[in-house]
């Protein structure tokens, strides 16, 4: 399955709007998009169980409102709306059972990413992500978007409800944080 | 320092070094299809069909539509006839038209019972008076 959501078409948005063809709509749904939407959401998390959770919690949170879905905004933007909201209200619930503040979560996920079993052993991948995981929350959803997915800042603009402007300066300032970042680790 | 800018996120080629267990995917597919719950939304589709099948018009249902139209125009038809009949210009109650009522003007007894009976005694006198006639004569003429 590719890391990338397929062209939706408008006949699966319609039958997703139909009550008697939902059901087998968002099945598509799921089969399309469960990739995209894991990686968007285990680059946040770093942990795939975590990941694995909030997946489902995103799709689970999509069935439920399927008849807010007007179809005004495309099918790939809500749902990434929904995967990004669960994924930073979930790091927001473990900042607080940990009883952490954001800059000792970067540290955090840096030590998650060290101990991750699900890894293929590139090192200077694994070097990039620690660099990413230290980045502010904000700046680490843009770079992963705009790197790793080659996401249109348009597309981005409507998600996160950001300017272009806005994200293409904080897309510039991480890339400079993490050359520092490397800088520094060297 | 820009080369080692370029070389990380080039020589990383947008790898980020993360797997998950094998089949993964497709198990997660047929899991989640099996934890969605029945919605409102969904239930809708099922209740439209029931209405829908349990739904047999009556006959008066067909019919109603088309007795409420007659119904509109014979409402219609009965306040424009109401307007007519009110209107001055089309005839109505006429002196110079109706022979029976013309008849009945041109008798003095009609005229004494029917519209004069109201009329008070002491004005005819004084209307008299102004006319100039006697009341010998009145009272001569109905002894008459």
């Amino acid at each position: 399955m590719p890391r990338t959501a397929p062209p939706e078409t408008a006949e699966l948005v319609e039958r997703l709007r139909d009550p008697a063809e939902c059901r087998r709509a968002f099945s598509e749904v799921i089969r399309d998009y469960s990739e995209p939407l894991y990686w968007q959401i285990r680059r946040m998390v770093q942990n795939h169980e975590d990941a694995n959770d909030i997946l489902q919690n995103t799709f689970m949170k999509a069935w439920q409102n399927l008849e807010n879905f007007r179809g005004d905004a495309k099918l790939s933007t809500w749902l990434y709306k929904i995967a990004i909201n669960e994924s930073v209200t979930f790091l927001a619930k473990e900042r607080k059972r940990l009883n952490i503040s954001l800059d000792d979560q970067e540290s955090a996920l840096i030590h998650t990413i060290e101990a991750d079993e699900h890894v293929d052993g590139d090192k200077l991948a694994a070097q990039l992500r620690k660099a990413v995981a230290s980045l502010p929350e904000k700046q680490r959803i843009v770079f992963n978007m705009k790197y790793y997915d080659d996401m249109k800042y348009e597309q981005m603009s409507e998600i996160l409800g950001t300017s272009v402007g806005a994200l293409k300066a904080s897309y510039h300032l991480a890339v400079k944080k993490i050359e520092q970042f490397i800088n520094n680790s060297n | 320092m820009k080369p080692d800018k370029i070389n990380i996120l080039e020589a990383a080629q947008h790898r980020d070094g993360m797997t998950v267990p094998d089949g993964y995917f497709n198990d997660f597919v047929s899991r989640m299809e099996s934890m969605l719950p029945q919605t409102e939304f969904e239930l809708s589709a099922e209740g439209k069909k029931k209405l829908i099948a349990d739904a047999t018009p009556t006959r008066w249902q067909r019919v109603r539509p088309y007795v409420y139209m007659a119904a509109m125009f014979a409402g219609a038809w009965c306040m424009l006839k109401m307007f007519s009949l009110l209107s001055p210009t089309t005839g109505g109650i006429s002196f110079d038209n109706d022979p029976m009522v013309a008849e009945a003007i041109s008798n003095d007894q009609f005229i004494d019972e029917y519209f004069l009976d109201d009329y008070n005694e002491y004005d005819l006198y004084d209307d008299m008076a102004e006319d100039s006639t006697s009341m010998s004569d009145v009272f001569l003429t109905a002894e008459n």
